[in-house]
């Protein structure tokens, strides 16, 4: 098995102010893997300590106790930022620069040389809609165009990890579906993805593996698949249904709820063979029968709200 | 590459820092003015009377020397201190250190930064020097090469204080820490008449504080032949290495703090 690109193991942090005994413990014990090629869903609510564990990962902060690795190296380890693409939450940038300069200058600090790196740069720019605004300094940028520059300079260099905070934080709708695009097309070059993101929907297209923490502490880790498949319920639609179905159906767990245009009844799966049955033999028209698979924001919610 | 390209940019962003920009135009005011009164007695002076003209000139072209040569001091202190600082309250410094960058190199590009802006500024300072010696109807008599690498160590020097304190607490506050050193340091030079001060503390602050008075390159810039003090090169070679020293202990403080502090947006 290959080794974790990204392994927490008991890490605490907590944060002491100055002359004072204040302590705020912002992550408790936290642990979990992601395994190599997989995109991960970091999800938690604000305060939850998301930001302190992606600054922990990428070594900006030290963890008071845990094991921490990255592509196999300590956290902060040039070895491993080499393999890293890193889009910080609320990307900053100098004003003063144009976008490729930007580029040129992430390129240099990557330890690489930046004459004839201007195919890379065109595409790159290209790629998150950026092309044309070469000339126009950084400082003029509008949030949504601030926010594709640092996913620009996250890809820059082939990373094999790419870590982003709140990647779609500041863009239109068009912008958050191509910022989505990027990272489907990361998942099928065998990237690994690691992203913080309150857009569940969009996280759930494409995420493998899901992390839920909140108040500094672990509430779940698992595969997405696996997660969201632990309903075992069957939703059954009809036209309508006969008299006293839904008192009799209700009764023994079912849940019935009358639509414009038919019925929706979410079954247990193993009354589902009976139900489609009574409803045929009444006479009614059973138009779908799905397995009811719950979403990831409902599964986060659910989560949350239990702590 | 690493460290040229932090340096470079350091470099960009300092001469487009507006509290800089606002704290030269200040000192380019102040010169003016002293220039102006510097041309007006110039000027109501005749010929027959030109050594009383240089006599009182000449101290004139003098204090604004200093004046523009200690002023770099607190330049070189607070590009350091902002040049770190503001990187940190932008988070600016959070996508450059997510790079391979070492945090020694880092901090290592943003001290060689502020060098280069006080390399201009060294520079302007030695041709604005000439400028009013020649105004002055003077001539400079110390070599070329001491106002320039005389004033680049003092100003190294400053800088690498700047640096050491801004990694532990706001820049404001790490100024005017260099500033009250710097003033400190000349009340406790061995030539300063200063009485409320207890021999023991003046003889430990002096060790302790960076020596303006031995890297002032006013040592040797002197307007007048009388007063042209020729010094050994064991001696230049004793002071500079004294300047350097100090440079290279305070940046090696300044990298050991912030190898360990916590990089966040401030």
């Amino acid at each position: 098995m290959a080794a974790a690109a990204i392994k927490f193991q008991g890490v605490t942090k907590v944060y002491k102010r100055v002359f004072s005994d204040e302590r705020i413990r912002a992550l408790a014990e936290v642990s979990f893997e992601v395994v190599p090629g997989e995109v991960c869903a970091f999800l938690g609510p604000n305060g939850a300590g998301k930001t302190t564990a992606i600054s922990i990962l990428m070594g900006f902060f030290f963890a008071d106790s845990g094991e921490i690795r990255v592509l196999g190296h300590p956290p902060g380890d040039v070895r491993a930022k080499a393999q890293i693409g890193f889009l910080p939450e609320n990307f900053a940038f100098y004003k003063y620069l144009t976008a490729p300069k930007l580029l040129r200058l992430h390129l240099a600090l990557a330890g690489r040389n930046p004459a004839g790196s201007a195919g890379l740069i065109a595409d790159l720019l290209q790629k998150v809609k950026l092309a044309g605004y070469e000339n126009l300094k950084i400082g003029k940028y509008s949030r949504g165009m601030v926010q594709r520059i640092g996913i620009a300079q996250a890809l820059l260099c082939d990373p094999q990890l790419v870590i982003l905070d709140e990647p779609t934080s500041g863009l239109d709708p068009s912008g958050r579906r191509e910022v989505l695009q990027v990272l489907a097309g990361l998942k099928a070059q065998g990237k690994t993805v690691f992203l913080s993101s309150h857009i569940l929907p969009e996280v759930e297209q494409i995420c493998d593996r899901v992390v839920i923490i909140d108040r500094g502490k672990l509430v779940r880790t698992g595969r997405l698949e696996d997660m969201l498949a632990s309903g075992n319920r069957v939703e059954i639609a009809a036209d309508r249904v006969p008299d006293g179905f839904e008192q009799s159906a209700t009764g023994e767990g079912a849940v019935v709820e009358r639509a414009a245009h038919g019925v929706r009844i979410l079954v247990d799966a193993s009354r589902k063979r009976e139900t489609v049955e009574m409803l045929w033999s009444a006479g009614c028209d059973v138009t779908a029968m799905n397995p009811l698979r719950s979403t990831l924001e409902e599964l986060f919610l659910k989560e949350v709200d239990r702590q | 590459m690493k460290i040229r390209a932090i340096m470079m940019n350091t470099f960009s962003g300092l001469v487009r820092n507006k509290i800089i920009i606002l704290f030269c135009a200040g000192c380019v005011c102040i010169l003016l003015l002293m220039l102006s009164s510097l041309l007006v007695i110039r000027n109501l002076r005749s010929v027959q009377n030109a050594e009383q003209m240089q006599a009182a000139v000449l101290p004139l072209i003098g204090s604004m020397m200093a004046l523009v040569s200690g002023f770099g001091s607190l330049l070189a202190a607070w590009s350091a201190a902002d040049a770190l600082s503001s990187e940190m309250r932008s988070g600016t410094i959070l996508a450059v250190m997510a790079r391979p960058v070492r945090r020694w190199e880092f901090l290592l590009g943003k001290y060689l930064g502020v060098q280069l802006l006080m390399l201009v500024f060294v520079a302007i300072m030695v041709g604005l020097d000439y400028l009013l010696a020649w105004i002055g109807g003077a001539h400079i008599q110390s070599a070329p090469w001491e106002l320039i690498v005389y004033p680049m160590v003092r100003y190294a020097m400053f800088s690498a204080i700047g640096l050491a304190l801004v990694t532990l607490m706001h820049p404001i506050l790490a100024f005017s820490v260099v500033l009250f050193m710097s003033i400190t340091a000349q009340l406790v030079s061995p030539g300063a008449n200063t009485t409320f001060l207890p021999e023991w503390l003046k003889t430990g602050l002096f060790y302790l504080l960076p020596s303006t008075n031995l890297l002032s390159e006013m040592r040797f810039l002197t307007i007048t032949r009388a007063t042209l003090q020729a010094a050994t090169w064991s001696e230049h070679a004793v002071a500079l290495a004294y300047g350097l020293d100090y440079a290279l202990v305070c940046f090696l403080i300044a990298s050991w703090i912030f190898h360990s502090r916590s990089l966040s947006r401030d």
